[in-house]
């Protein structure tokens, strides 16, 4: 029994190392330096002090947090009412709608740029914010539905009904009831949603604008031009915000367990 | 009755939105209206960090025009874009020979109105009736390079004159390539003292061959930052793009760096402004700006490109003035990589996969 435990710790421990190695070194590199990314030569800020001043950089920066927001937003919306929404249906083209709504996801992502990108051309919409929305929104969907689907199965059905049967209107039953039962998986797709919308490079080349940059699609071309640790305290600081975000979500979350309302 | 009202509510609130949107164009489209007096926009179109900051910071002081700098990763990506828009939506874009012709071919490149470039005598006539631009209506070369081979004399024992040099036996597992097929299958043709360009197949075949042979020296295969593997000890050699040669040469000056004998190979980035473009005053002015001596330095000081403006010459600083400015005798024996038709392409191709899989 204890040879068992004491393995399964060393493969969690190595697991974890080869997860987070690589990005230990992006921190630390970004603290280098030399502009060399594989050489150590000294600690400095410098990059950190460049970053600052780099205002292509932050205005990147800047439109790829609001495109994942609202993208993950929205997604959130439509995903959280469809999964409600099949879950009730009983028609025979289910299982056909429900692998529609997944193929955002399935399809090469090049494909489903190109296709949104002949597809906006069409209706003449100016290609930038909306365009970008538009396209981030579609691939986020599949996301928030499948984890709010898997988290509607375990939710009694009797809940909600009773609801009814007390004499609440259908709306007021699915506000209080089904939706906070329901809410951390929605969060969770989100959340999945957020990060795949703030990765996306191949769509956002497509279906971007000439007024609109986000943060993939400046880091992946800077590398014909030579890549920066600049780039380096970037990631540094999105993670700490990330660590940060984490940390006092489960702080409040500990908070609200102990002065439960 | 119920589900087909619901059902027709949903389907007509799809139309209302999708209609909506397609008005958007007219008030947020790009022709937006201008004050009197406001010098307005400019949409650059090419590689991050391509055009350094500062150029672009000052060409906004001077000018008073708001720059708005998107990018792409490879050249087929902007074709696609530009096709898409119709040579519309971007003001200047930079990119490389061969996308270039064939944009124009396909009609999306405006013709320069060389009255408003007056900086345009400053071209190096060297870097001029290429290809893709023989009467130099199109385009203003930007980051000329060419590929070169580079070692570290205190590792390397046999003596490298060439691209041949690169088989010899003691530089097993020792050598960096980039990874571009048409790059290196071509630096084996001129091996042979045949052309990049060639379209027999037997020599194409020939050459495949050849290249198998290098497989077990080569150690790297890579698009970027190859200079890398060579600062950090991984590989001794490396055949390098220019703008790698010169940082590697600037973070370890004891690099030796060899313009081989067979012939130099020739790669072009240059600046064009597409058929519809917007702000086509503001693009003719950014490329007078660019052009201007002390500009000119300045970029190619920071891009790390050979510089094709004469008048920079003098304003390069003296540690660049050597890999940055090239003799004429170089040029004539250099080539452009061009396409070759189809069944050379996919020789090409074929002969690539097949070396790709013997390195590992």
């Amino acid at each position: 029994m204890r040879r068992r435990i004491r393995f399964s710790v060393i493969y969690q421990v190595i697991l974890l190392l080869l997860m987070y190695i690589p990005i230990c070194v992006v921190v630390i590199y970004s603290f280098n330096e030399s502009r060399n990314s594989t050489i150590w030569t000294g600690w400095s800020l410098d990059w950190y002090r460049k970053l600052m001043k780099n205002r292509s950089l932050l205005e990147a920066l800047k439109n790829s947090v609001i495109l994942a927001t609202i993208s993950s937003g929205a997604a959130g919306i439509i995903g959280t009412l469809g999964a409600v929404g099949m879950a009730r249906i009983g028609w025979r083209s289910k299982g056909v709608v429900e692998y529609i709504s997944s193929i955002p996801i399935m399809i090469p992502e090049i494909i489903l740029g190109m296709v949104f990108m002949a597809f906006f051309a069409m209706l003449n919409l100016p290609f930038g914010m909306v365009t970008l929305v538009l396209g981030h929104t579609t691939f986020c969907v599949p996301y928030v539905y499948m984890m709010v689907k898997a988290s509607l199965v375990g939710i009694d059905r009797s809940l909600g009904e009773a609801a009814k049967d007390l004499g609440a209107s259908e709306r007021r039953a699915f506000f209080d009831i089904t939706l906070p039962l329901i809410l951390p998986a929605v969060f969770s797709g989100m959340l999945l949603a957020f990060a795949m919308s703030l990765d996306d490079v191949v769509i956002s080349i497509f279906v971007t604008g000439a007024k609109t940059n986000t943060l993939p699609i400046r880091i992946y071309t800077q590398l014909k031009s030579g890549v920066t640790p600049e780039i380096n305290a970037l990631c540094t600081l999105m993670l700490a915000v990330t660590f940060l975000l984490v940390g006092m979500s489960r702080l409040l979350g500990g908070i609200r367990k102990k002065y439960p309302q | 009755m119920r589900k087909t009202k619901g059902f027709f509510a949903v389907l007509m609130a799809m139309a209302l939105v999708v209609v909506s949107l397609s008005g958007c164009k007219g008030s947020g489209g790009e022709s937006e209206k201008k004050e009197k007096g406001d010098p307005g926009e400019l949409n650059i179109y090419t590689w991050a960090e391509y055009v350094p900051q500062d150029v672009i910071d000052r060409f906004e002081s001077e000018t008073g025009i708001r720059v708005n700098y998107t990018n792409f990763e490879a050249n087929e990506e902007m074709l696609a874009k530009l096709e898409t828009s119709e040579g519309g939506e971007y003001d200047i874009i930079i990119a490389s020979d061969y996308i270039i012709k064939i944009a124009a071919e396909e009609g999306l490149v405006k013709e320069l109105d060389k009255e408003k470039i007056p900086n345009f005598k400053n071209i190096d006539p060297v870097f001029q009736n290429f290809f893709y631009d023989p009467e130099n209506k199109l385009t203003v070369p930007y980051g000329p390079g060419i590929p070169l081979l580079v070692y570290d004399p205190s590792v390397v024992t046999c003596e490298i004159t060439g691209y041949d040099s690169l088989w010899d036996a003691s530089l097993k597992d020792n050598l960096a390539l980039m990874d571009s097929e048409r790059v290196v299958m071509g630096m084996t043709l001129k091996t042979m003292g045949e052309s990049f360009n060639t379209e027999d197949l037997d020599v194409i075949r020939a050459a495949g061959n050849k290249l198998m042979e290098l497989a077990p020296n080569v150690r790297v295969l890579s698009q970027n930052q190859t200079q890398d593997y060579l600062l950090s000890g991984e590989v001794s050699a490396a055949f390098l793009f220019t703008s790698q040669v010169v940082l590697a040469l600037s973070q370890n000056p004891e690099l030796e760096v060899v313009y081989p004998k067979e012939g130099l190979g020739f790669g072009v980035d240059a600046a064009f402004i597409p058929s519809k473009a917007p702000n086509s005053d503001n693009a003719h002015a950014f490329l007078n700006f660019i052009l201007d001596g002390e500009m000119g330095a300045q970029i190619a000081q920071q891009t790390y490109y050979l510089c094709p403006n004469q008048a920079s010459y003098e304003f390069l600083d003296e540690e660049f003035k050597k890999s940055l400015i090239i003799s004429t005798d170089d040029v004539p024996n250099g080539e452009f990589i061009q396409d070759v038709g189809p069944e050379a392409t996919s020789l090409h191709e074929e002969f690539w996969t097949e070396f790709k899989a013997a390195l590992d």
